[in-house]
């Protein structure tokens, strides 16, 4: 332990540490090291696994009392007005099945994939990303329910995001508003195709490469393209148009689309087991 | 027990049980879409409470600790807190602290520098989408919810790695204190 102040010691510690630190960013980025830390993360994260589901344990019930206990009569209104809906659903579903075998038997004549075929893992989410800087969930399943990198992710409506890293007993999931975020759209009115980003929490997604052109509709659907082997199987509807605009001048529209799934309050998801070159 | 022993003991204590909070609860507790940053945190009162040398040692622990729960290069965080936890160090070893209210200046400024330093860093190697147009406000949200945690973190940190565990440890004047 220091007696005096030796400031070239703390300068040396200083100069150690940031040489230290760039020097495991670079492994991570593009050295052989990659592997190595990988396996450290993966480690870190099935170890912490356990911690997390007992926060979760813990935390949903008290949160869930004072929910129920404050909001009792909205919930009654919720429960009335829920029932109606699944009554008009499950009519529109005894419609839909038909119209579904028949769209089964057309792409399967054209070869390409249905999303209602694809095999898939149903997982809870557990966690948000610890960080402002990434949109992510954790999902409480990895490898050994059969979750591999870059699967898509979808919850009922549509959309999610795709595995971006995954553990033994987690996978990660990187949203769609996440600003990294990119997926392949069609508009389902025009056919046209075009280029999804995120633009940050709670934000619409930009859509890049619309041909001026094209007449988009207020509302108008839109679904993932699957072009050029892409990560994420054709006609998962990944939101709808807000508004679109043509500057003069651009060589595209400005499109925005609102996601179809509110990601965050998404509690249970599903991992299609589909990559991309499958 | 030997001074050195009890940092060595105390401090990865300290940070695991941080990230444990981190990960595990204040995922949830968020203002706006943006949670405090109690890894930073750990790395701006570890100046405060011992000094330049063992704020980047401690912001780097916090730093690697917290990498491995993102999806950033490891090593990031890492590099910015180090940074933080030095120069928070730095400035504040001429500073004879008796006010409440300079850790908590202290705190906010800090975590604001921080979080600005981590996306600048990222965007460095590549990681262009962490600049991104509203990264101001994510920094001033993240600056004020650390001030409100940074008495507690200090609090701990003085425990861990200058061993007095009170607020005796704030009149340290500089090094005859350690």
């Amino acid at each position: 332990m220091a007696v005096y102040r030796r400031p070239a010691r703390q300068r040396f510690v200083l100069l150690v540490l940031t040489l230290l630190s760039v020097t495991i960013i670079t492994l991570d980025q593009r050295g052989q090291g990659a592997n190595v830390i990988e396996g450290v993360r993966s480690g870190v994260r099935d170890a912490f696994a356990p911690v997390q589901s007992a926060a979760n344990a813990i935390a949903s019930p008290i949160s869930g009392f004072f929910g129920g206990a404050f909001r009792y009569r909205h919930l009654q209104n919720e429960n009335a007005r829920l029932r109606r809906e699944l009554a008009t659903a499950r009519t529109r579903s005894l419609q839909v099945g038909s119209i579904e075998g028949e769209l089964k038997s057309l792409t399967a004549l054209q070869h390409l994939p249905f999303v209602g075929n694809i095999p898939s893992v149903t997982a809870r989410v557990v966690a948000t990303s610890p960080s402002n800087f990434e949109l992510t969930v954790v999902l409480d399943k990895g490898t050994g329910a059969g979750i591999r990198k870059d699967m898509p992710v979808v919850a009922q409506e549509g959309l999610v995001g795709r595995v971006v890293q995954v553990s033994g007993r987690r996978a990660v999931v990187l949203l769609l508003t996440d600003p990294s975020f990119n997926v392949g759209v069609r508009l389902s009115r025009s056919g046209d195709v075009g280029v999804a980003k995120g633009d940050g929490a709670g934000r619409a997604l930009s859509v890049d490469l619309v041909d001026p052109s094209t007449k988009v509709g207020h509302r108008e659907v839109v679904v993932t393209s699957g072009l050029q082997e892409s990560v994420f199987p054709p006609g998962i509807p990944v939101g709808v148009v807000r508004n679109a605009r043509l500057r003069a001048g651009a060589l595209q529209q400005d499109v925005s689309i609102d996601p179809v799934v509110d990601v965050r309050r998404v509690s249970f998801v599903k991992v299609l087991q589909w990559t991309g070159s499958s | 027990m030997d001074g050195l022993l009890v940092i060595r003991v105390r401090l990865p204590l300290v940070v695991v049980l941080a990230l444990v909070v981190q990960t595990a609860v204040l995922d949830r507790i968020r203002l706006v879409g943006v949670a405090p940053d109690l890894m930073l945190l750990l790395a701006i009162a570890a100046g405060v409470a011992g000094g330049p040398e063992r704020g980047a040692v401690t912001g780097f622990l916090s730093g690697i600790a917290i990498d491995l729960f993102l999806q950033t290069p490891v090593g990031l965080s890492a590099l910015a807190f180090s940074l933080v936890g030095y120069v928070v160090g730095m400035i504040g070893e001429g500073v004879l602290r008796s006010a409440w209210w300079i850790p908590l200046t202290t705190a906010l400024v800090a975590t604001a520098a921080g979080e600005m330093l981590f996306a600048m860093a990222g965007a460095v190697v590549g990681e262009s989408q962490l600049m991104r147009p509203h990264l101001a406000a994510v920094a001033a949200i993240a600056a004020v919810l650390n001030a409100v945690l940074a008495p507690l973190a200090l609090r701990m940190m003085r425990w861990a790695v200058d061993g007095t565990g009170s607020a005796a440890g704030a009149v340290r004047g500089g090094a005859f204190a350690r």
